[in-house]
């Protein structure tokens, strides 16, 4: 920690320490030692120090104990000649700084007891108003715990001007925070700035005048303690409970601004004791390394228009946002609506013209949460009936943003899109194509709302894993162009990345429980080189799932030791599988159809089936409704292996499995495939020609039987042996 | 060899939870072994009934069910107290149904004003359930929560999309919360845990796994509480290890059966009697599906489940 914070913090402490001994020997003399003292309609006493301490404060006399604590915290002063690592005292000197400050406070509320309103805004001209009792505690506190108030914001001192403190309470109040209010830097206070411009000020505004001095900071800290031991069923005197407690659940930092006191510095270092990060706006010192707070601890000489979203960066707070800011209605209603040729006003890429999105990872500082470009020609400037080339372009930054999340992100901006009425969206990638139509452009629908729907949908249900976005949309031929290329390199560095994840090198598996709905004893284990039965869920999709919602049906497997490489088993993996299944089903493999295939739940987009006849297997997907060489139709399949079973010769899979390397390879893989339906082949032909390369037999595509050969095995048999399927000479299928 | 009757080990129990205030209050749960199973485990505390009095006066309930309130209907606290007086109820549950902004949309102050008048007219536990509407449940809920400081209530239901909200005003406020979800044991299981996330304590959760009535779904409800009890009592799941509420008296009386007329449908009876009968045996599944506490309306359908429940319990009739 800074030598010089700390210098000035203990210095800072050791005033207070010393005022409030002083104010204390006055008031025993005037009032003796068993005049009660305490802050109005409350059961904690004085908070901080009945919630760190355990002390109740009844009476003056209690607080002798107090002061005593308070001395044995503070710290030497610092010398000039001493070097060392200062945080652990400075907290110190911070800690008692507020029992220091508690015990002013109380006399204060002794000695003159009309100082503060005591009420929940300003009354008869009176805008100070001190400790929350226990009423507004309750009724606020609830905002904190459920989130509609995340935290607050404890000011002390004021801006240099009005308008900037009347910019900064609206922009905390947009981020639904609490402003606690003291102190004042020159004579200029933060709340009678307001008051003077008009604002309203109170619990009810979110905007709360504690007191005139430094010491009123003690009820801003107070409040959080409190809230930790209402609601957070913290014991007083647990002091790490409640420091714990207000570190991940209140997200409240200081913001002095003005000339930093050593009085205020005091108080800066006491709440980081409670990991709250200090903002300022003077050039002090800069304490960055992490420890305590979440992230850095103190950040300085930041200018007015960044404080409020420096300060939620550092402390790590999540930004809401409740509406889609667009003038026409948004909802997955809206996903079907299409945009036809007559109702058609703009179109952007497609067939005729180039678009593409994007969504990329920067550092921190290069992205500004909200902010929304545009390049070139928007809506209104082109004709009905026009096209536009279009690069949407999304930048992410954000303290657990990762690179696997960009194809996750990405995804969506075809679902946000559409959910919007009068746009429709069409593929992904350079191959996106979007239509506005003319009835959502003479609502006032902007190319520009694209962006102001992606940030809203982004936060909204992606939060958890990013802290800022900025969108950039090009129209611009030239700029498009340079976005496809820029974005193409990307697309093949991500593609080339989940290629060569496998499972060997991933510690890390995925469950998914979402089908026990209807399938109790079903358990999706997701690797690398596995996706969900149902297509819907690949490895990287279940990690964000996770990150997103650490309690929903995407868990983390550790995979263990590895039981069987060939079938596919690991420890892990089955101990979760025992669990998660209830006790019905303790063990099965991942690479295979005949020895414990995974179980089914219903919703697979295939089924493979052994064929014994053939020595091999074929797969049949939800879409082919004919025949199928096993004797049944996929649904007679599906309805068979389906409600969670493990059916050996029988297994659930994605389409797009049946390409990935490790699709039934214990019996032999894609070189066992020997039935498929036309639809299928060509869907996936593509990747099938790849894999067939992989296995070295390029022509196996050709080989594979379809509906048009036949569909029982007697039927495809002779066409496999003219054809030279390799399935026919592998080992017995059936041992 | 002698011949042993199988048993079922547990590991699990289920915990206890109050509701109420002393000394008005009645405690549920506590059972170590599946319902009725007296001769594997304990059931140390009878599952209850509590009747439903409605916040306005029922609108298009079929005679059969309306005709023991008839004189009470329109007010809350007589209504309450005739459940208590006349028919023994050890608990209400207040249905907040006219608050729903499809129905009379009536204001959340005025359904703080009927929650009061109703707790004060009755020494028994309440129950205060909201309409099904989220956004407005948590209006009300979150407003009753704080106006009602003094009452210990049962307050329901609190979903996925309400938790914070209603959890945060419990947690505040003491309140008991009833645990919604739409027939699934992982996702009670997830809400348990998010509640405990928030910090509500565990002696403040009940489940309500949603029911629906005889021949509407009924036996997807059922297997779901009954994998709700076994994941509970013999797999360790600590987080489905609470009593179980079945707010079953509304979906009885909604299905097309309990409101056809005798000559609307001569082949299915006497009206009166078929409504009851629905009701009891719904009822009755439910409680041997784990319910700890069951919703109801009829007086006569309560009767006869009381007695059954007796019988279970080798009390005799
Ligand atoms: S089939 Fe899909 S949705 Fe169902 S459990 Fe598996 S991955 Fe989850």
């Amino acid at each position: 920690m800074s030598k010089i914070i700390c210098s000035a913090a203990i210095r800072g402490a050791h005033k207070i320490v010393q005022r409030a001994e002083a104010e204390y020997q006055a008031a025993m003399e005037k009032w003796g030692p068993d005049q009660e003292i305490g802050f109005p309609n409350t059961a904690y006493y004085l908070p901080i120090i009945y919630g760190i301490l355990g002390i109740g404060v009844k009476k003056l006399k209690d607080a002798k104990d107090v002061l005593d604590r308070c001395r044995s915290l503070l710290p030497d002063m610092v010398a000039e000649h001493v070097w060392l690592p200062y945080l652990a005292p400075a907290l110190e000197a911070g800690m008692a700084t507020f029992f220091a400050e508690e015990i002013i406070e109380a006399i204060r509320y002794l000695e003159s007891p009309d100082y503060y309103t005591r009420t929940e805004g300003p009354a008869d001209g009176n805008i100070w108003l001190g400790a929350a009792d226990d009423v507004i505690l309750r009724k606020r506190g609830v905002e904190f715990v459920d989130g509609t108030a995340p935290g607050f914001a404890a000011i002390l001192g004021a801006p240099p001007t009005k308008e900037i403190a009347v910019q900064l309470a609206q922009e905390l109040q947009e981020k639904n925070l609490y402003v606690f209010m003291c102190s004042d830097h020159e004579g200029r206070k933060m709340s009678e700035l307001l008051v003077e411009e008009g604002v309203q000020i109170g619990w009810p505004t979110r905007l709360v005048s504690f007191g005139p001095e430094y010491t009123a900071a003690v009820f801003a800290m107070g409040f959080a303690t409190r809230v930790a031991m209402s609601f957070g069923g913290i014991k007083p005197g647990d002091f790490t409970g409640n420091l714990i407690y207000n570190k991940d659940r209140v997200f409240a930092f200081a913001m002095p601004l003005g000339t930093v006191t050593d009085e205020w510095y005091a108080n800066a270092a006491g709440a980081i004791n409670w990991s709250f990060p200090t903002i300022a706006d003077t050039p002090i010192p800069e304490i960055l390394p992490t420890g305590i707070c979440t992230y850095e601890h103190v950040v300085s000489n930041v200018p007015y228009d960044q404080l409020v979203s420096k300060a939620i960066e550092v402390r790590g707070l999540k930004v809401t946002v409740s509406e889609v800011p667009v003038p026409v209605s948004f909802g997955p209603a809206f996903e079907g609506e299409r945009v036809r040729k007559d109702d058609l006003y703009l179109e952007c890429g497609g067939p005729k013209s180039q678009a593409v999105e994007w969504v990329t990872t920067r550092d921190m500082d290069e992205v500004e949460d909200g902010k929304i470009e545009l390049f070139g020609p928007d809506v209104d400037d082109v004709e009905e009936g026009s096209r536009l080339p279009l690069a949407i372009v999304c930048e992410f930054a954000g303290r657990k943003m990762e690179e696997d999340f960009e194809p996750i992100l990405e995804r969506q901006i075809h679902h946000f899109v559409n959910h919007t009425q009068g746009l429709m969206h069409i593929g992904q990638r350079d191959i996106t194509w979007i239509r506005m139509s003319k009835a959502g452009r003479a609502k006032g629908l902007k190319l520009k709302h694209i962006g102001s729907v992606l940030h809203a949908k982004f936060h909204q249900e992606f939060g958890a894993i990013f802290d800022k976005v900025q969108i950039k949309l090009y129209t611009e031929q030239e700029k498009v162009r340079e976005s496809v290329e820029e974005a193409k390199r990307s697309y093949e560095y991500r593609d080339a990345r989940i290629e060569g994840m496998t499972d060997e090198t991933t510690e890390m598996f995925y469950s998914c429980t979402l089908c026990q709905s209807f399938a109790p004893s079903h358990v999706c284990i997701i690797s690398p080189e596995r996706t969900g039965l149902c297509g819907a869920y690949n490895w990287m999709d279940c990690k964000a799932s996770y990150e997103i919602n650490a309690t929903g049906p995407n868990q983390p497997v550790e995979k263990g030791e590895c039981l069987d490489p060939k079938l596919g088993q690991w420890k892990g993996c089955n101990e979760f599988i025992y669990k998660a299944s209830r006790g019905a089903i303790d063990h099965y493999s991942l690479y295979s159809l005949m020895h414990d295939p995974m179980t089914a739940c219903g919703c697979f987009e295939c089924v493979a089936a052994v064929l014994p006849i053939c020595n091999g297997v074929m797969t049949v997907d939800r879409d082919y409704a004919g025949m199928t060489p096993c004797g049944m139709k996929f649904t007679t399949l599906a309805g068979t292996i389906g409600g969670g079973l493990s059916t050996p010769g029988f297994m659930g899979h994605s389409k797009y499995n049946i390409t990935q390397k490790k699709w039934i390879s214990a019996d032999g893989g894609i070189k066992r495939l020997v039935w498929m339906p036309k639809s299928l082949k060509e869907e996936i032909g593509h990747r099938l020609k790849e894999s067939s390369e992989r296995v070295g037999i390029p022509e196996l595509l050709d080989m594979i039987a379809d509906e048009t050969v036949g569909i029982s095995e007697e039927e495809i048999l002779p066409f496999l042996e003219e054809k030279g399927h390799p399935a026919l000479s592998m080992d017995p299928i059936l041992e | 060899m002698s011949f042993e009757i199988p048993t079922i080990s547990y590991n699990g129990v289920i915990r206890q939870i109050t509701v109420g205030k002393e000394p008005n209050c009645v405690t549920v749960g506590g059972e170590s072994c599946y319902p009725f199973y007296l001769f594997e485990g304990a059931m140390p505390h009878l599952p209850r009934i509590a009747m439903e009095v409605y916040d306005a006066p029922p609108e298009d309930w079929p005679q059969a069910a309306l005709e023991p309130f008839a004189d009470v209907v329109h007010d809350p606290a007589a209504w309450a107290q005739k459940c208590v007086g006349s028919y023994g109820a050890e608990m209400i549950a207040l249905q907040l149904a006219s608050t729903d902004p499809n129905a009379q949309d009536t204001p959340a102050e005025k359904a703080v004003e009927v929650t009061k008048k109703v707790a004060a007219a009755i020494n028994v536990p309440l129950i205060v359930w909201g309409s099904g509407n989220l956004e407005k449940d948590k209006e009300v809920l979150r407003m009753i929560s704080e106006r009602c400081a003094e009452e210990t209530l049962l307050l329901g239901p609190v979903e996925e999309g309400s938790y914070k909200a209603l959890g945060a005003a419990s947690l505040a406020y003491q309140h008991t919360i009833a645990a919604s979800t739409p027939i699934d044991v992982n996702l009670a299981k997830q809400l348990n845990i998010l509640l405990g996330n928030l910090g509500v304590p565990d002696d403040r959760i009940i489940i309500d796994p949603t029911v629906g009535a005889l021949g509407y779904g009924l036996e997807f409800c059922y297997s779901v509480m009954e994998r709700d009890r076994m994941a509970a009592l013999t797999q360790e799941d600590e987080r489905l290890q609470f009593p179980i509420v079945c707010n079953l008296g509304k979906e009885v009386w909604k299905i097309k059966e309990t409101r056809l007329s005798e000559e609307e449908a001569p082949l299915l009876g006497d009206p009166l009697k078929r409504g009851v009968l629905l009701e009891a045996m719904t009822a009755l599944l439910f409680l041997l599906a784990g319910g700890d506490i069951v919703i109801m309306r009829h007086p006569d359908a309560i009767q006869l489940v009381r007695g059954l429940m007796n019988e279970l319990m080798g009390e005799g009739v």
